[in-house]
């Protein structure tokens, strides 16, 4: 399936790619079916699908946390297999590379306190304690939590949690930025806060992947966009505006809905009122297509 | 056209509870409500001395790790004292320490002596009996077998000895929790070379508790939300426990997944890090200073009492 995004790619661009992934659960619930994807320098990418569609899976397969039962995945022009990542060396070097941002902040927040949660990625990569140290205050400073460096994860609201983890994945300073539904369970300025965040190190020359059924953000959260069906399969690649103007593909992928519903105005007459049926499409965020 | 077909019984509004309260009859929490509810909040106050750690009173400006090592070496000179008097100095000490730490002294006292009476007086309590402890009957209580039995004078001072090195040993222990953060603690810990993979597991079980805590008074208050009527259903009530307590544990297993790919995506490789942020100031060699004096001073007097 050709990307609508840059034809001029060449394969030297290419630093994440799954070729015929397929993936299943207890090796019972399918979750990827032949799935293959380029990921290149540079790019925004969004997985949009329906819940249980395979787009966390496939996330967690091209952050070398789940392996494929069929199929290869090669990251900076390297195989990636669990035995590789078993040597030390080569799994530093990918996961200083690769950060994962979780959907559930708090399985990512695990430290005593926000400091240590920060510093724990550059920790385990061996950097010395006063450059940790630096880029801990660094990355507090920049995400506007210095305040909260010596809380503990409990005195944390969902979106302080969401910045913390955030800035547990930034300090590591990586190539690849992916996020699991970043908007997800947010208030809205935190996630126009977000949104503006992933434009902003896109910008900075981030790669940023991310999973999501947000609609309403996607022009700002991607600059190609990668359809998943029910089935696990990807079923279309293009530019947000290709893939939101396509509304048999949206409606296919269960990620808008169709339905009617009736409004009451008032009517031609004073002090009367008439009701207006109509149908239109629907997203998850109630967002009117067109 | 609408999303699901609704069935006519859920258009209808059905009688709930009589607004004028003639129907049904008040009753009181039952002891499930009262025990999860209870439990969940004595924990978090037991565990979350937050506030008063971050007080600035005396024990507050200490470096955690001068005070751990400090008050332990305070604990082994308490179990090495054998007389009362020297001990409840001791004690009184703690209490002004408490005071000088702005800790209201009421709620330490209250804190430490909650827990004596049930499991140090349960253990002594034996032993100031004549069978056990021979000597001097001070309380008879009359002839058991032909043999007159009381509480012997020995024993009750051997009782109140225990009694009184316990108490002084809980108070220090409870100053260190109580004036230090817990996340100040581990980092102490660790400072003080504890096992990394102890401080990580105890770290994790502290956060993840309280979290796992919340799990269970959320599927309480669901159930409680959705319960008419009275709750005497023993057996359907134990099937609540037992399916509540597996989806918890299923819960948990699904969370310490989760943590461990979040640990292994930021490069963790079982050999936990952490920053050492401590630095060592003045009043830190005063405390060592006054700490090792008092040693000192109560070994002194104990050893100059003789045995």
């Amino acid at each position: 399936m050709p990307s609508a995004v840059d034809s001029r790619a060449t394969r030297d661009d290419e630093i994440l790619a799954v070729k015929d992934v397929s993936y299943a659960y207890l090796d019972r619930f399918a979750a990827l079916a032949d799935v293959s994807l380029a990921v290149r320098r540079g790019e925004k990418v969004a997985l949009l699908g329906a819940n249980g569609c395979g787009k966390s899976t496939l996330l967690k397969v091209l952050d070398g946390l789940v392996f494929p039962d069929s199929g290869t995945f090669n990251a900076f022009g390297a195989a990636v297999t669990e035995q590789k990542l078993e040597d030390q060396q080569f799994s530093e070097a990918f996961r200083s590379r690769v950060g994962f941002v979780f959907q559930n902040s708090d399985a990512q927040v695990f430290s005593p306190n926000v400091r240590d949660e920060i510093a724990f990625g550059p920790l385990n990569m061996g950097m010395p304690g006063d450059q940790v140290a630096r880029r801990v205050d660094d990355t507090l400073e920049m995400l506007d939590i210095a305040h909260l460096a010596d809380r503990a994860p409990y005195q944390l609201s969902g979106g302080q949690k969401k910045r913390v983890a955030i800035a547990s994945v930034l300090v590591m300073n990586p190539e690849v930025l992916m996020f699991d539904e970043p908007t997800a369970a947010l208030d809205p300025r935190t996630q126009h806060w977000l949104t503006e965040l992933i434009e902003e190190l896109n910008g900075a020359g981030k790669t940023i992947v991310l999973a999501t059924h947000d609609l309403a953000s996607l022009e700002t959260l991607a600059d190609r966009c990668i359809v998943f069906n029910e089935e696990h399969r990807i079923v279309a690649d293009g530019t947000p505006e290709d893939i939101l103007g396509d509304r048999r593909l949206l409606l296919s992928v269960n990620l808008i809905h169709h339905h009617t519903h009736r409004h009451v105005v008032a009517g031609p007459e004073p002090g009367t009122q008439q009701e207006i049926v109509h149908s239109h499409d629907h997203d998850a965020g109630h967002h009117h297509i067109e | 056209m609408t999303a699901t077909s609704t069935p006519a019984w859920l258009i209808d509004n059905e009688v709930g509870l009589c607004p004028c309260s003639c129907v049904g009859k008040r009753k009181k929490a039952n002891f499930a409500d009262k025990t999860i509810a209870g439990s969940a909040s004595l924990l978090r106050k037991t565990m979350f001395a937050e506030d008063t750690a971050a007080g600035g009173g005396l024990l507050q400006r200490i470096d955690p790790r001068v005070k751990i090592v400090s008050l332990v070496g305070l604990l082994i000179v308490a179990s090495l004292v054998h007389h009362i008097p020297v001990l409840l100095v001791m004690y009184l000490a703690t209490l002004a320490l408490a005071a000088r730490s702005k800790l209201s002294v009421g709620f330490f006292v209250k804190r430490v002596w909650l827990f004596i009476p049930i499991f140090t007086g349960v253990i002594v309590l034996p032993a100031t009996f004549s069978f056990i402890t021979h000597g001097h009957i001070v309380v008879p209580l009359g002839h058991w077998f032909g043999h007159r039995v009381g509480l012997t004078s020995e024993g009750l001072w051997s009782a109140a000895l225990i009694v009184t090195r316990v108490a002084t040993s809980i108070s220090l222990v409870v100053l260190l929790t109580l004036t230090t953060p817990w996340v100040e603690l581990l980092a102490a810990l660790r400072a003080l070379r504890v096992p990394r993979m102890f401080i990580l597991v105890t770290g994790m079980a502290y956060r993840y508790l309280f979290h796992l805590l919340d799990s269970v008074t959320d599927m309480y208050t669901a159930r409680k939300s959705r319960m008419v009527g009275r709750d005497t259903d023993v057996v359907a009530g134990r099937a609540f426990v037992g399916a509540s307590a597996g989806a918890l544990f299923g819960k948990a297993h699904a969370l310490s997944e989760e943590v461990y790919s979040a640990m292994i995506a930021r490069g963790y490789n079982g050999n936990p890090r952490t920053i050492n942020r401590f630095r060592l100031r003045v009043h830190d060699l005063f405390w060592v200073a006054g700490c090792v004096v008092a040693a000192a001073l109560v070994m002194g007097w104990d050893h100059a009492i003789g045995r």
